[in-house]
């Protein structure tokens, strides 16, 4: 505003007016002042309104240039989100065709609980493999009481022979008298010898059948030592490859999670590019709030030029000082001053529900 | 069937960025320059919410809000103030209008979000 007009416009006399309006050597220096003034005021809103559409032009450019920034942005996070639902799909084995409940979890429950299920299986058969050993014992300890009845038959076997040959002497001592007992002493031998000959095969027997039971004790015993050693040892692997899939899955659980810990950190930062985007708004309005003002300004100079040519053209200083102050009075009024953004900063604006 | 939102602003950035932010939330989002171009947007839909700026060509926000709040359709839709404008004289005016509240420019998107979900 003009040092010219210090006091308000559109109401009272301006106290320039006063002073100057009958002076001829105030007209001069009015005209010098306010030509110097107008020119002043042109070369400014001249240079300003160029630097402000620029200004506007370059918020323009540089949002077009974020919008893409987001866009890029955006397809980066939906890509990193199909990303991790790869892993964990690629994670996610099913062990029962297409039911997709089969995660590395229940894999290792799964096999756990057959290696479980393996390892009961086989100490049940080694249990009943111990019982069978407790058999076969049972029965070699039978045969040996046999080998004994039947070393006690060979001796009554023995004494039969004995005793029929102790008949047929005392047969021989009696004569004709003991002829009939001779034939009975005879048949008494006979008896005596075939029984000592099944007691002899019976033993035979009987050793084989031992000796064939020793020979299945060992194998019992040695079975069921070996279905024990190889149970445990496929459970120590199993564990071993249930621990590694368990590894695996926390490394690939660890992955997904730092994958959506960056795709959080990512929308976060969508967030920040969305609000800071709103600045062309913000800015646009201050400029053409600016631009509005720089109107004025030059009203206010094409004014001042008006008194010029007056007084240039010899209309007598007064009237004319007396339009150009009505005139600046209609710019003041119909001014619109106010800040169409109030906020200094990006910083998220307040919320009011009504 | 979703919810369908209509935002109003004379910016095209400012468009941009509430619609990428609701239908980033699976919101339907429509969109108008002004206040004529918002009324003529809405005839005959069934709008769940309607977001409109203050200072705009042609219509602006609180003349928007007046004109829609007399029409049986948009009597009870929320309508949501989003603007740099944030005197109390002029939330007042957005209030007696109609208006169900004042976002203040700029948003962020959690807090448009958390706004929009409380008065659909």
């Amino acid at each position: 505003m003009s040092r010219w007009f210090s006091g308000t416009l559109a109401t009272g006399p301006a106290p320039v007016l006063e002073a100057m309006a009958p002076e001829d050597g105030w007209r001069e220096a009015l005209l010098r002042l306010a030509a110097r003034e107008a020119t002043m005021l042109e070369g400014q809103v001249s240079f300003l309104t160029p630097e402000l559409l620029q200004v506007d032009s370059l918020v323009r450019e540089a949002a077009g240039t974020l919008e893409d920034a987001l866009k890029t942005l955006n397809k980066s996070v939906l890509q990193q989100h199909s990303l991790a639902r790869e892993v964990q799909a690629n994670m996610s084995i099913s062990l029962e065709g297409d039911d997709h409940t089969g995660e590395a979890a229940s894999i290792s429950n799964t096999i756990m609980g057959t290696l479980d299920g393996f390892v009961n299986h086989m100490a049940e058969i080694s249990g009943s493999t111990v019982k069978l050993v407790e058999q076969v014992e049972d029965i070699r300890e039978r045969s040996e009481r046999m080998e004994g009845m039947l070393e006690e038959l060979s001796e009554i076997a023995g004494r039969t022979h004995l005793l029929s040959l102790n008949a047929s002497i005392e047969a021989a001592h009696a004569r004709q008298f003991g002829a009939g007992f001779a034939v009975v002493a005879g048949e008494v031998s006979k008896l005596a010898d075939r029984s000592t000959a099944l007691s002899a095969n019976i033993q035979t027997q009987v050793l084989g059948t031992r000796q064939a039971l020793e020979r299945t004790d060992a194998h019992v015993h040695a079975i069921a030592s070996k279905d024990m050693n190889v149970a445990l040892q496929s459970k120590g692997k199993s564990e071993a490859l249930v621990q590694a899939l368990q590894t695996s899955n926390w490394i690939v659980k660890d992955l997904v999670t730092q994958l959506e810990e960056n795709a959080k950190n990512i929308t976060q930062q969508v967030g920040h590019v969305v609000r800071s985007l709103q600045f062309e708004d913000l800015v646009h309005q201050t400029l053409m709030a600016c631009l509005k003002e720089l109107g004025n300004l030059m009203e206010q100079a094409q004014a001042w030029q008006a008194l010029e040519t007056k007084l240039e053209a010899g209309e007598p200083a007064a009237p004319a000082l007396a339009s150009l102050e009505a005139r600046l009075g209609e710019i003041e009024a119909a001014r619109v001053q106010f800040r169409a953004v109030k906020s200094g900063s990006l910083a998220a604006g307040d919320v009011d529900l009504f | 069937m979703g919810h369908c939102i209509l935002t109003v602003d004379d910016s095209s950035t400012m468009r941009q960025m509430i619609t990428f932010t609701l239908k980033g939330a699976n919101f339907e989002v429509l969109e108008a320059g002004d206040g004529v171009e918002a009324l003529e947007v809405a005839k005959g839909k069934k709008l769940s919410l309607i977001i409109t700026d203050v200072n705009m060509p042609r219509m602006d926000g609180i003349t928007l809000v007046q004109r829609l709040r007399a029409l049986p359709e948009f009597r009870f839709t929320p309508i949501l103030v989003l603007t740099t404008e944030s005197d109390a004289s002029m939330k007042q005016k957005g209030k007696e209008a109609g208006a169900t509240g004042w976002i203040v420019k700029p948003f962020s998107p959690e807090k448009l979000l958390d706004v929009v979900n409380k008065v659909i």
